[in-house]
C-alpha cells in the first residue's frame, strides 16, 4: 500500500552495484576522494582534522531508550566488558566511548506533564525546553544546523536529514504536543524543523543528480541553471507578495524565503565546488519494505555522503521516540514501545533487549563500513568522524531522562580518544555537543541549549 | 488532539495567573468601573446557580482540584480560558458529577448565557472570525492541483516529505512549514510535471495542459504567450493577477527561449515550472479586504471564499464554474446551490478520504501493524491437553519408524488422529486488501450521511453496514453472500452488534496494541473524537497495568480483570473511570475488529456503566444511551472536527458561539448533514477575516 517502496532485490542490486555493505573496502580503494574539497577545507579551517582531511559528525537517533542495567558496562575506564545491548559493538569497542552520566533535564514533564516521547525527539538536538502546543510551534536550533551553519559552507550540501519514519501518524501525537516535536531532530529555526528526507532515491539524487549513470553530471548542471534561474524569478515573485501580506502571514513567507535562499546557497556551492562525481551506480528505487533494508540503505547513503564529502554534518532519526513498530525480522511481535514499558516482566525484556540489540547491530554494521574506508589521509573515515548515538529517553519503562544511553564513535581526527567509558558524573548532554562543535570549527558559542560547560575529556 | 481540548486542560494551570490578575484588579482602580458591571452580572447571573450546584466542591473554602468559583476577585471572572474550562464540564455532564443534584435546564442555560458573555466575552451578534495564517498546500491539496491545474498525476506521497499536523489535521496553516528539503522537492516537482504535461499534450492533445500551435510571427507570437500565460497564472494562483505579474511572467519566458534557442517552448515551460514553485501557487493567498462597510470583520474576497470553498470540499484549486462565480461576484448568493454541485463532484472524495482518515485516524490503517496469531491467542486459552500431544508427537516423530516400541506406535498414532480432528481455522491475513477494506467501510459509512443528507446520528447508530466480500468474510458475515471488492449497502441482520462509528473495524483496529485490544485508548479515543470528553493525561509514575496482572491469581487475567484492579488504585481510578467503560463495551472486539466471545477463554461481559452515570446491558443500549442523552456532545465535538479542518486553524474559546450556533441548528433541522455543512460553510469564521491587515487581537 505504501507508494514508491522498493523491493528487497532492488536494494540488493543497488549495493552490489555500489559496492557497498559486504564489498565495502573494495569501493573505498575504487574510489578515491577528490582531494579539490579538502583543500579548500583547510583553507577555511572548518570541519577538518589536524591533517586536512574533512571532519564529519553524525547523531544518530534511536527510540524508546534501552535497558539501563543491560547498556552499561562494567570495569573501569578503560578495562571494561560491554553490556548486553552493546556485545555486537565489542569489535569495534577501540574506536567507542560509552558517554555515561548525560542528562537531558528538558524532556523532564516539569511543568508540562505527559508527553515524554515528543519531548525525547524535540529535545534530543536541541535541548531546550519545547512549547506544548499542538498548533503554535516553538523548539531551538538543533546543534547539527549550528554546526551547518558554521562548517556547511565547505560541501554541496551543508547538512543531510536523514529518516526511516515513512508516515506520520493521523489526528493527534503525544497527548498536547504537535505531532512536528515527534518526527523532527533537526531545527533549522526554532520554528522551522529541518525536514528529514525517508526516500533513499531522493537522498541519492540530492547528493549525484537524477538519471542513469554517465548523465547525472551533465543532468546536473543543467538543473542547477534551470532552479537559479526560477529562484531568481521566485524571489522577485515573493517580496511582492511580501508587501501584500499582514504580520502573521509574512512570518509564514520569510520562512520560505529563507529556504528560497538556502537553495540558492547550495546551488552557489555546487558551482563553486564543481560537479560531484558520478557513483557510477544505480539509484535506489525508493523506499523499501522492510525496516531492516530501509535502515540499512539510510547508513549506506551517509557512509557515501560522508566518503564523497557532499556534507560533514548529518542527523539521522531512525525512528521518532514512541515508534511501535514490531520487528517480524527478528521474531518479535509486540510494539516496540508496547515492550518498553515491560514492567519487569522477563519475557518482555527480553524481546526488547533484542529490538535493542537489532539497533545496535545496524549501527555496528555502520561503523563497520566506516571504518574501512581510507579517507584522503589515508585513515578510516571512522577515524575522521565523530558519530553520536544516543536516544532521549534512558529508562523508557518510567520515562526517565537522565543519564541517557549515548556512545560516541570515532577518532575525530586524533580530537577524540576512543576505547573508554567516560562518566564524569551527572552532566547536560548539550556540554556533549558544545565539545563536538568546538571541534567542527564552531566558533564563539558560548552555550547550546541548557549547556553548563564543555565536555572535558572525551 | 485538538486545540480547544489542550486548552481545557490548560485552564487548570493557568488558575495561578488569574490570581495574578485578581492582584493587579485590586491594584488598579482605573478599570474597576467597568469591572464592576462584570461583578454584578455575575453575581446575579452567575452565582445563584454556581452556588447551589458547585460550592460544595469549589466555593465556601472548598477547592477540589485547584477550581475555585465563588471568588470573583481571584480574577478567574476575568479568565476565559478558566470559564471555558468550566463551560465543558457543564455541557459535557461532568460536572456536577453522577449522583449529585443537577441544575434545571433554565438555570443550565442562565450559567452557560453568562459564562458565553461575561466569562468568555464574547459578542454573540458579530462573533470574532479568528485569523487563519497563510496556508500552505499539503501534499494531498498539491496533488489534487496540479492534476486540475495541468491533467498531471504527480505522485507527491513519495516524492515530499510528509506533513505535519496539528490539531488534528494536517491542513493547518501553523504547522505547515517550507524546509530546504521541501523547496527542492518543488523545484523537482516542477520539472516532471512539467514534462509530463508537454508529453501528454504531445500523445493526448489534453487541452488543459499546454498550448497547442504556435503563431510563426514574433508580436502574434508574443499575444498568444501573453494570453496563454495570464489564463494559467488565474488558475494557479486561484485569483486574477495584475498585469505587472503577467509581464514578469512573459518576460521570464522569452529570456530563457532567447537562452536555449531552438526549443521554442522552453520559455514557456520554464515560466511554468516558476508558477509551480512561486508562493502565489504553493500558499493560499488571501488580500486583505478593503473595509468599505466599516465593518469589524469584513468579508473575505469572493475567489478567497472560492477557494476555501474547494479546498475544504475537493481538497483541490476551484474549477471554472467557481471561478466563473467569482469573478461575477455571484458565488455568495449562490452559495446553496454551488455547496450541493461540489458535493456531487466525484471530488468531493477528497473530504470524505482526508477528513474521516484524520477524525477517525483510519489513515493509520495503512501503517498500523497488527500481528494476527496473537490476535487468535488471546481468544483462545492455551489447551494443555493438545500442548502436551504436540509435544509427544513431535519426540515420537523424530524416532526413526522402526524405532518407536508398539506402545509408543499406537500413542503416534492415535496423537496424529486426535490433532488431525482439532478443527483449523483459516489463517487470518491482516494484508493491504483487509487494510484498504477497514478503510473504505468507514468511508462509505460517512459518504453516505453526506450524500444523502441523513441525520449525522447515523454515524453514531445505525441498521446499514457496508461491506465487500474480504469485509463480510471478515466479520464473519460470509452468509450474506456479498461478492466480490466492490462496498455495497446491506441492512444489518438482527442480532447482529454493528453499526455505527464504535463497531467500525478500522476504527477498532487503528485503537489497538500490536498483539491485544486497548481499551483504555479505544475509551479515550471515543471520548475525545465523539464526544468531546477532556481526557487528563497520566499522572507521572503511574503504576503500569501490567503490575496489576501479576497479581491475579490463578489464571492468565482478562484485560478487565487488569483494568478493574487497576481502577482499585484511587491515583487510577477517576480518570480510568471516565476511560474504560467506553472501550470495555467493545471487548467483544478483538484487536482486529472481529468479533468474540471470549477473552483468553472467558467470557466478555457486555455490561458497563458511563461516568455520567447511564448503564447500559450491551453495545445496543448504548449506543441508544450516546443518539440520546449524549445526542448534543456529539453534535457539538463533530461540529468542532468539521469547522477545525474547514478552517485550517485550531479553534478557542472565541469559536464558541459560533460552535454553538451550528449546534442549534443541528438540532432544529433533525441533525441533518446539510444543516451541519450548511453551518460551517456560511460561519463567520468561513466567511469573514479580522480586517485591517495588521489587526490586533480583538480586546
Amino acid at each position: 500500500m505504501k507508494s514508491g517502496h522498493a523491493t528487497g532485490l532492488d536494494r540488493r542490486r543497488f549495493l552490489r552495484g555500489l559496492g557497498v555493505g559486504i564489498a565495502l573496502p573494495a569501493f573505498g580503494s575504487l574510489w578515491p576522494i577528490p582531494a579539490q574539497a579538502a583543500t579548500e577545507a583547510v583553507a577555511e579551517g572548518m570541519a577538518t582534522t589536524a591533517t586536512g582531511a574533512p571532519l564529519r559528525s553524525a547523531f544518530v537517533f534511536f527510540p524508546n531508550g534501552a535497558v539501563p542495567s543491560r547498556w552499561w558496562p562494567e570495569g573501569s575506564e578503560t578495562d571494561f566488558r560491554l553490556g548486553e545491548t552493546l556485545r555486537p559493538l565489542e569489535g569495534l569497542r577501540s574506536q567507542l566511548q560509552v558517554l555515561g552520566g548525560l542528562d537531558h533535564a528538558c524532556a523532564n514533564p516539569g511543568p508540562d506533564g505527559a508527553g515524554d516521547h515528543a519531548r525525547a525527539t524535540g529535545v534530543f538536538l536541541t535541548g531546550v525546553r519545547l512549547k506544548k502546543s499542538a498548533t503554535d510551534i516553538r523548539a531551538g536550533m538543533s546543534i547539527d544546523q549550528v554546526i551547518a551553519r558554521a562548517a556547511g559552507n565547505s560541501t554541496r550540501l551543508s547538512s543531510l536529514e536523514l529518516t526511516c519514519d515513512t508516515v506520520r501518524q493521523a489526528g493527534a501525537c503525544d497527548f498536547d504536543y504537535s505531532c512536528t516535536y515527534q518526527y523532527n531532530l533537526s531545527w533549522s529555526t526554532p520554528t522551522t524543523p529541518a525536514t528529514p528526507e525517508a526516500n533513499p532515491r531522493r537522498v541519492f539524487e540530492r547528493l549525484f543528480g537524477a538519471g542513469e549513470p554517465g548523465e547525472r553530471v551533465l543532468n546536473r548542471l543543467r538543473r542547477q541553471q534551470e532552479d537559479r534561474s526560477v529562484l531568481d524569478y521566485v524571489l522577485d515573485e515573493t517580496r511582492r507578495m511580501q508587501r501584500r501580506l499582514g504580520r502573521e502571514d509574512r512570518d509564514k513567507l520569510d520562512q520560505y524565503l529563507t529556504s528560497v535562499r538556502s537553495v540558492e546557497a547550495r546551488l552557489q556551492r555546487s558551482e563553486r565546488l564543481g560537479p560531484s562525481r558520478d557513483p557510477d551506480r544505480r539509484t535506489p528505487a525508493g523506499i523499501p519494505a522492510g525496516h531492516t533494508e530501509h535502515v540499512q540503505l539510510m547508513y549506506d547513503l551517509l557512509v557515501l555522503a560522508f566518503q564523497t564529502d557532499s556534507t560533514r554534518v548529518a542527523s539521522f532519526c531512525l525512528a521518532h521516540d514512541g515508534d511501535n513498530r514490531p520487528f517480524p525480522e527478528i521474531g518479535v511481535a509486540q510494539g516496540h514501545h508496547d515492550l518498553s514499558h515491560h514492567s519487569n516482566r522477563p519475557e518482555k525484556i527480553a524481546k526488547l533487549l533484542a529490538i535493542e540489540r537489532w539497533y545496535v547491530t545496524q549501527f555496528g554494521r555502520f561503523l563497520q563500513s566506516m571504518q574501512e574506508i581510507r579517507d584522503v589521509d589515508g585513515r578510516s573515515l571512522l577515524h575522521n568522524s565523530m558519530i553520536v548515538y544516543g536516544g532521549g529517553n534512558a529508562d523508557a519503562n518510567q520515562h526517565t531522562h537522565t543519564n541517557l544511553p549515548i556512545l560516541l564513535a570515532g577518532g575525530g581526527g586524533d580530537s577524540l580518544r576512543p576505547g573508554r567509558r567516560v562518566h564524569r558524573g551527572s552532566r547536560p548532554a548539550t556540554n556533549l555537543f558544545l565539545s563536538l562543535a568546538d571541534r567542527m570549527g564552531v566558533r564563539g558559542l558560548e552555550r547550546f541549549g541548557d549547556s553548563t560547560g564543555r565536555l572535558d575529556g572525551l | 488532539m485538538s486545540e480547544l481540548l489542550q486548552r481545557r486542560r490548560f485552564a487548570a494551570t493557568r488558575i495561578g495567573t488569574g490570581l495574578l490578575g485578581g492582584l493587579l484588579f485590586l491594584a488598579c482602580p482605573a478599570k474597576s468601573a467597568g469591572e464592576a458591571d462584570g461583578e454584578v452580572a455575575f453575581r446575579h447571573q452567575a452565582q445563584p446557580v454556581l452556588a447551589q450546584y458547585c460550592f460544595d466542591c469549589h466555593g465556601d473554602g472548598e477547592k477540589k482540584g485547584g477550581v475555585v468559583l465563588d471568588r470573583p476577585d481571584t480574577g478567574t471572572i476575568r479568565d476565559p480560558e478558566f470559564w471555558h474550562r468550566v463551560l465543558v464540564q457543564l455541557r459535557t455532564g461532568l460536572m456536577p458529577p453522577a449522583g449529585k443534584p443537577r441544575p434545571t435546564p433554565e438555570e443550565r442555560d442562565r450559567l452557560e448565557r453568562w459564562i458565553e458573555l461575561q466569562g468568555l466575552g464574547l459578542d454573540p451578534g458579530n462573533p470574532d472570525p479568528g485569523r487563519v495564517v497563510l496556508r500552505r498546500l499539503n501534499r494531498i491539496e498539491y496533488r489534487n492541483t496540479v492534476r486540475d491545474l495541468l491533467g498531471v498525476d504527480f505522485d507527491t506521497t513519495s516524492q515530499f516529505p510528509p506533513d505535519d499536523s496539528g490539531a488534528g489535521f494536517d491542513n493547518n496553516g501553523q504547522v505547515l512549514t517550507v524546509s530546504p528539503l521541501l523547496l527542492e522537492a518543488y523545484l523537482d516537482a516542477a520539472r516532471t510535471i512539467v514534462a509530463r504535461a508537454r508529453t501528454n499534450r504531445l500523445e493526448t492533445g489534453a487541452t488543459m495542459g499546454l498550448p497547442r500551435g504556435w503563431p510563426e510571427d514574433l508580436a502574434g507570437r508574443r499575444t498568444a504567450l501573453r494570453t496563454w500565460i495570464r489564463d494559467f497564472a488565474r488558475r494557479a494562483f486561484r485569483r486574477p493577477v495584475d498585469d505587472g505579474s503577467v509581464d514578469s511572467l512573459v518576460a521570464f519566458a522569452e529570456e530563457t527561449d532567447a537562452r536555449t534557442g531552438p526549443d521554442r517552448e522552453a520559455g514557456l515551460a520554464r515560466a511554468v515550472m516558476a508558477m509551480l514553485v512561486s508562493p502565489r501557487f504553493l500558499f493560499r493567498e488571501e488580500p486583505i479586504p478593503g473595509d468599505p462597510s466599516g465593518a469589524r470583520y469584513p468579508w473575505v474576497d469572493e475567489h478567497s471564499l472560492a477557494s476555501r470553498l474547494s479546498y475544504f470540499l475537493w481538497s483541490s484549486m476551484p474549477d471554472a464554474a467557481l471561478r466563473q462565480q467569482a469573478d461575477a461576484g455571484t458565488l455568495r448568493p449562490n452559495l446553496a446551490s454551488e455547496i450541493r454541485r461540489m458535493l456531487a463532484d466525484e471530488r468531493a472524495g477528497a473530504f470524505i478520504r482526508q477528513f474521516t482518515g484524520q477524525w477517525l485516524r483510519t489513515r493509520d490503517l495503512e501503517s498500523i501493524a497488527i500481528d494476527p496469531d496473537a490476535v487468535r491467542l488471546q481468544e483462545e486459552p492455551p489447551d494443555l491437553e493438545l500442548d502436551r500431544l504436540r509435544q509427544r508427537l513431535k519426540e515420537l516423530s523424530v524416532k526413526p519408524a522402526g524405532a518407536r516400541s508398539a506402545e509408543e506406535e499406537r500413542e503416534f498414532v492415535a496423537a496424529r488422529e486426535r490433532l488431525f480432528r482439532v478443527p483449523r481455522r483459516p489463517r487470518l491475513e491482516f494484508d493491504n486488501e483487509l487494510r484498504r477494506a477497514l478503510r473504505d467501510e468507514v468511508e462509505h459509512g460517512f459518504a453516505h450521511v453526506v450524500r444523502q443528507d441523513r441525520s449525522v446520528l447515523e454515524l453514531l447508530d445505525s441498521d446499514s453496514l457496508f461491506l465487500n466480500e474480504r469485509l463480510a468474510l471478515h466479520y464473519g458475515l460470509a452468509h450474506l453472500g456479498i461478492r466480490g471488492p466492490e462496498f455495497r449497502r446491506v441492512t444489518r441482520p438482527p442480532e447482529n452488534p454493528r453499526g455505527g462509528i464504535l463497531t467500525l473495524g478500522g476504527v477498532l483496529v487503528v485503537t489497538s496494541n500490536p498483539t491485544r485490544t486497548s481499551p483504555v485508548k479505544r475509551g479515550r479515543f471515543l471520548l475525545e473524537n465523539l464526544l468531546g470528553y477532556p481526557t487528563p493525561p497520566p499522572p507521572p509514575n503511574i503504576p503500569p497495568l501490567e503490575d496489576s496482572a501479576v497479581r491475579t491469581p490463578g489464571h492468565e487475567p482478562t484485560v478487565r480483570e487488569v483494568l478493574e484492579r487497576h481502577r482499585t488504585q484511587p491515583a487510577c481510578r477517576s480518570c480510568h473511570d471516565r476511560l474504560d467503560p467506553l472501550g470495555l463495551a467493545l471487548e467483544n472486539f478483538n484487536a482486529l475488529g472481529q468479533w468474540r466471545e471470549r477473552e483468553s477463554g472467558r467470557p466478555i461481559p457486555s455490561a458497563g456503566r458511563l461516568v455520567t452515570g447511564e448503564s447500559f446491558r450491551d453495545l445496543r443500549e448504548l449506543r441508544q444511551i450516546l443518539v440520546t442523552g449524549h445526542r448534543r456532545e456529539f453534535f457539538r465535538t463533530l461540529t468542532e472536527k468539521l469547522l477545525t479542518y474547514a478552517l485550517g486553524r485550531a479553534l478557542d474559546y472565541r469559536d464558541v458561539v459560533t460552535v454553538d450556533r451550528i449546534v442549534e441548528r443541528l438540532e432544529r433541522e433533525d441533525g441533518r448533514f446539510s444543516a451541519l455543512l450548511g453551518g460551517v460553510i456560511e460561519s463567520a469564521p468561513f466567511q469573514r477575516c479580522r480586517g485591517g491587515g495588521e489587526a490586533q487581537e480583538p480586546p
